[in-house]
């Protein structure tokens, strides 16, 4: 008779250590959420690349898309949406080790990024309230950084592009992209 | 008489001006003084005063159009109505069933007063701005073509960034294109009775005066298109056309009518002007009843058929036309009583749309048919 008990006793004990397991499994596969990025900005997909006939109708859009965009905001926004797109077509192109058309890309994108801030100082100055989108520049930026930095262990310290029938270019691709980081560092 | 029946008429019209400020916001800062929180604390109450409202409006038109019908009411009594009616409205708070109007005058802003691009920013993206305490669609883009917003600037400017004027200035604008779309009905039909069909109507009447729905304004810049291609000027009413589809995209479905004008201008087939008018109305009812595939069938939407309906000389478009009318109005008591747009809001709003049209046809079946 104690035997018995003394097995049920055990058989009890047993399975609250398997609801104990079950119930650790659960918190980790629904409390724990991997994390794929530190910042919550979205960067776009990449779009078409150099040397698409759709890479021409892009360029078109985006001078067009210079007046699309009117006042203060609108400006603001079109520039962190270019540098965007260029930001993820250099690193695309970086993947590819198309290292000249890549770091042309970089420079687009840098170039963009800086734009930003000016526009939204105007929008301060016509009485816009700007804290939000001065937000989305500094997760922008964080973004980039992030990006930029991923990047600047894969590509090598500087690349000699040699054309056919011209002098050849060095790239100090590092470099670049190190100034690349600091540009969008005085935004965080 | 006719003068006992005007006064009754602008008495509830006046009433139903006064029962409009039952409905303003909470938010409203700009009318806070005359905030009651009446109709969102009487549903019953109120669901109520707006049914009878509506079968008194009703009423109405039925006596103006048998009057008119019968040659009792001349033109001065036409402008004496249309006079009356503006000015019993025109004060109205215009957010009764819908909020459109601040999306309006919101996009408005966003172009007249910040310059900025309204397809791409949003309201809500000009945070403080106290327009978004009371917008309700501030999370959307413009969401009319450019012609619209390019029309809006006037009465917005004209408002000098004081909101109630504003709000006044965009009502006015819409009175005009009201007039000026009477003007053109009475033009093509040259008889009083059609176009009281469509002056009078009360959904027209609420919709256009008392909410300020657009619809108006695109649908005037379609008449006048229609009106043009028949006096053989088809280049600019097609220009016209343009500046209606740039109003509100809907009128694109009338393309294929005013093509098949100069079709048949072009092959010199006569051409019977009830038949243009048919097409008309069933282009735009068609675009009406398909309207729940974008997004919902919105009572305002009936402008666009009732436009060219009022033209047509058949009793059983006039029955369906006028009892869908009413239906359309009551399509607002479920979620006046209810506040939820959830189950049954859907149902319900189907079967107050449908049974004024059902008994409408009944009784046609039975006046006209069986005799």
């Amino acid at each position: 008779m104690a035997l018995k008990t003394k097995l049920k006793v055990n058989k009890v004990i047993k399975f609250i250590k398997n609801i104990q397991i079950l119930f650790v499994l659960y918190v980790l596969l629904f409390t724990i959420q991997p994390s794929f990025a530190a910042s919550s900005y979205v960067l776009s997909y990449p779009e078409s690349m150099p040397g698409s006939f759709f890479y021409k109708i892009d360029i078109l859009q985006e001078k067009l898309f210079k007046y699309w965009y009117f006042g203060s905001f609108g400006q603001f926004f079109c520039n962190l949406k270019e540098s965007d797109k260029y930001l993820v077509q250099s690193k695309t192109l970086f993947e590819y080790n198309q290292y000249l058309l890549a770091y042309d890309a970089l420079k687009k994108s840098d170039q963009y990024f800086i734009n930003t801030l000016p526009f939204l100082l105007k929008a301060r100055n016509e009485s816009k309230e700007i804290s939000e989108n001065r937000e989305i520049l500094r997760q922008a930026a964080q973004k980039h950084i992030e990006v930029l930095s991923k990047l600047q262990k894969e590509v090598p310290q500087s690349f000699t592009w040699v054309p056919e029938k011209a002098k050849p270019t060095n790239l100090n691709l590092r470099d670049t992209i190190n100034k690349s980081i600091k540009i969008r560092e005085k935004y965080l | 008489m006719k003068k006992i029946i005007f006064l009754l008429y602008f008495l509830f019209l006046l009433a139903f001006t006064f029962f409009s400020y039952f409905f303003i916001d909470s938010n409203l800062i700009y009318l806070k003084n005359l905030y009651t929180g009446f109709a969102f604390s009487n549903r019953l109450v109120v669901v109520l005063i707006y049914s009878f409202a509506a079968l008194i409006f009703f009423c109405f038109y039925l006596i103006f159009l048998e009057f008119f019908k019968k040659k009792i009411f001349t033109r001065k009594d036409f402008k004496i109505i249309l006079i009356l009616t503006i000015v019993g409205l025109v004060f109205s708070y215009p957010a009764i069933l819908s909020y459109d109007i601040f999306n309006y005058i919101a996009t408005s802003k966003i172009a007249f007063f910040y310059h900025e691009n309204p397809y791409i920013l949003m309201p809500i993206q000009f945070t403080n701005d106290p327009l978004l305490l009371f917008t309700h669609a501030a999370n959307k883009t413009a969401l009319y073509a450019p012609f619209w917003i390019l029309l809006t600037g006037l009465p917005y400017l004209i408002g000098f960034g004081n909101f109630v004027l504003t709000l006044l200035s965009f009502k006015i604008l819409n009175v005009i294109f009201y007039l000026l779309t009477i003007l053109l009905i009475y033009r093509i039909s040259k008889n009083f009775y059609n176009t009281a069909i469509f002056a009078f109507n009360p959904l027209v009447i609420i919709e256009t005066i008392v909410s300020n729905h657009n619809d108006i304004v695109m649908m005037f810049f379609a008449l006048l298109a229609v009106l043009l291609a028949q006096k053989n000027k088809y280049l600019t009413a097609y220009l016209f056309l343009l500046l209606s589809i740039f109003i509100k995209f809907s009128t694109i479905f009338l393309i294929p009518v005013l093509v098949y004008m100069l079709y048949s201008k072009i092959k010199q087939n006569s051409l019977s002007m009830e038949k243009i008018y048919l097409m008309l109305t069933f282009s735009m009812g068609i675009i009406f009843l398909l309207s729940p595939l974008r997004e919902e069938m919105y009572p305002w939407y009936a402008v666009w058929f009732l436009t060219f309906a009022c033209l047509l000389r058949n009793k059983l478009v006039l029955v369906i036309t006028s009892t869908l009318s009413l239906g359309l109005l009551f399509r607002y008591l479920p979620y006046m009583y209810l506040g939820t747009y959830d189950f049954p809001t859907p149902l319900l709003r189907i079967i107050f749309t449908a049974i004024p049209v059902a008994i409408g046809l009944i009784y046609y079946w039975y006046k006209f048919k069986r005799a």
